[in-house]
């Protein structure tokens, strides 16, 4: 588990259902002392785009996130959410500081957190479906007498 | 001249606002909820964030209640907000060429590989009034829409990722070669945009700009009062990822959420090269949420800024601002506070020309008179 790449981890919390955060950063406040490093606040990130004419980067605009930093034993962990939502940038940040400094609970939170991304792709997946049906193949007029 | 201060009407000013919000509610037994303007006044939102220069759906939503529907007013309110927050942080690259798709088409090639998918468009719907909608049940509706929206099983996984068309042409040497130098680009908000400015600098105003401003000046250049006339090379919508890099391992990336974009690259024209190879001419728009009018319409401008002419879209100073939306309604709007010491003076200037002339008449005709004498 500790392999699972942090883009990974925070794409399953940033997208699971809150209730999971909160039961398994529940787990980690009962058995590790978390402290508030920076209260969950909003901010801005600049978006990065790349032209594709000049394949060079632009500004696009900001985007609003909720940014929480909390540490354990002195070890930082961070959580960023796109929106305001303090209560996920919060327990983000205390799973990936559990994470980072290696209680061994994290092995047990796996399989959860496995489940919860196979969801979200089922989810997706749902949607790229209905959206498929819509695919089109025109005719031009040409073609069209072709075939009748 | 400068401007002169008002003082005094803080009692009326007081009451003028609260009569705005007298008016906002009176006709009404229930307020809106923001959720609702969320999430069903899509095309709305994706507007204000798009001009107010902030992708916040829920704010954009409180700034379109807070504003009654006008659109100007709710991206000034966004963009005021975002002056008191802190940016902290700047994304990676975007990549649409991995966004999840909900609508792809290309009205140059009608064989584009992957396909084309319609996706949620009302390009081929009649405009008829539907008059259901007056007492439409959420649940009953979107039991009736998904009853429609049947799912192939052999679809159930499939990945509604494509490859650029612009990648696919410049694999095949129809697009020039790209600067693989990567130069660090303008941001508006925070240095002053100067001209002639930098197409980083270009892209980001018109990123931001107001839908129906551009749409109107793009509309300029396809009449005839400037060069660029493109076909789609391809318009995509969907969900791009949004990361950063992760604070304490530069190798990491955090994962902070997706983003619906509108990318549009246009075909304009054909250059034949020294070499005798011939290559296309595109041209590029990027705006957040389902805007593709904005999106094609700033792929037109940005194109047309690259040609030179005496049309209004081949001036960027004209183009760049005139379609801010916060700058143009707030100037234009401005005109109707206090300007009685500027009127004031433009009539003293007047009465001032007035006894001028009148004094030059009797002049004129006393010297009149004493020839006559």
């Amino acid at each position: 588990m500790t392999e699972m790449s942090k883009r990974r981890l925070s794409k399953i919390l940033v997208t699971s259902d809150l209730s999971l955060l909160k039961k398994i950063s529940g787990q980690a406040e009962t058995l590790a002392e978390i402290r508030v490093e920076r209260a969950p606040q909003t901010s801005l990130v600049m978006m990065k785009a790349k032209d594709s004419v000049s394949t060079q980067p632009f500004y696009m605009g900001e985007a609003l996130v909720t940014e929480c930093t909390v540490s354990i034993s002195n070890t930082f962990g961070i959580g960023v959410v796109i929106g305001e939502q303090p209560e996920r940038a919060y327990r983000m940040a205390v799973i990936d500081a559990a994470f980072n400094v290696g209680l061994p609970i994290v092995k047990e939170w796996e399989a959860l957190l496995i489940t919860e991304e196979a969801r979200l792709v089922e989810r997706q997946n749902m949607e790229s479906a209905r959206v498929s049906e819509s695919r089109v193949n025109f005719d031009t007029m040409g073609e069209f007498h072709d075939q009748h | 001249m400068g401007y002169v201060a008002v003082t005094g009407g803080q009692a009326a000013i007081e009451t003028a606002n609260s009569l705005t919000q007298w008016y906002r509610l009176k006709d009404s037994d229930r307020s809106l909820k923001v959720e609702d303007i969320e999430h069903q006044m899509r095309q709305l939102i994706n507007r204000v964030m798009g001009e107010g220069g902030l992708y916040a759906p829920e704010y954009a939503a409180i700034a379109v209640k807070q504003a009654e529907g006008d659109p100007a007013e709710a991206a000034f309110l966004l963009r005021a907000y975002r002056s008191t927050l802190a940016r902290n942080y700047y994304s990676e690259t975007i990549k649409p060429e991995k966004m999840r798709v909900i609508r792809r088409i290309s009205s140059s090639f009608k064989d584009i590989p992957g396909g084309q998918i319609l996706g949620p468009t009302y390009d081929y719907t009649h405009r008829l009034l539907n008059f259901d909608l007056r007492d439409e049940d959420h649940r009953d509706a979107l039991n009736q829409i998904l009853d429609r929206l049947s799912i192939d099983p052999k679809h159930k996984s499939e990945k509604l990722t494509f490859q650029k068309v612009t990648d696919l042409l410049r694999a095949q040497g129809l697009v020039g070669n790209p600067d693989p130098q990567e130069q660090e680009p303008f941001d508006m908000t925070r240095q002053k945009l100067t001209f002639p400015a930098s197409r980083s600098a270009r892209l980001q105003a018109l990123s931001r700009g107001e839908t129906g401003a551009m749409t109107a000046l793009a509309y300029s250049s396809l009449r005839g009062y400037g060069a660029v006339h493109p076909t789609i090379g391809e318009l995509r919508v969907g969900y791009a990822e949004v990361a950063i890099a992760y604070p304490y391992d530069e190798k990491e990336s955090l994962y902070i959420g997706e983003m619906m974009l509108t990318e549009v690259e246009t075909i304009n024209s054909f250059t034949l090269n020294d070499d005798g190879a011939i290559t296309f001419r595109l041209g590029y728009g990027l705006v957040f949420g389902q805007n593709e009018t904005k999106a094609i319409a700033m792929a037109i401008l940005e194109q047309s800024l690259e040609t030179k002419g005496k049309s209004p879209t081949q001036d960027e100073e004209f183009v760049l601002l005139h379609i801010d939306s916060v700058e143009a309604n707030g100037f234009v709007s401005h005109l109707k506070l206090p300007h009685y010491i500027t009127f004031q003076s433009k009539l003293d200037v007047l009465r001032q020309s007035q006894k001028i002339s009148v004094e030059k008449k009797k002049n004129e005709t006393r010297d009149f008179k004493g020839q006559e004498v």
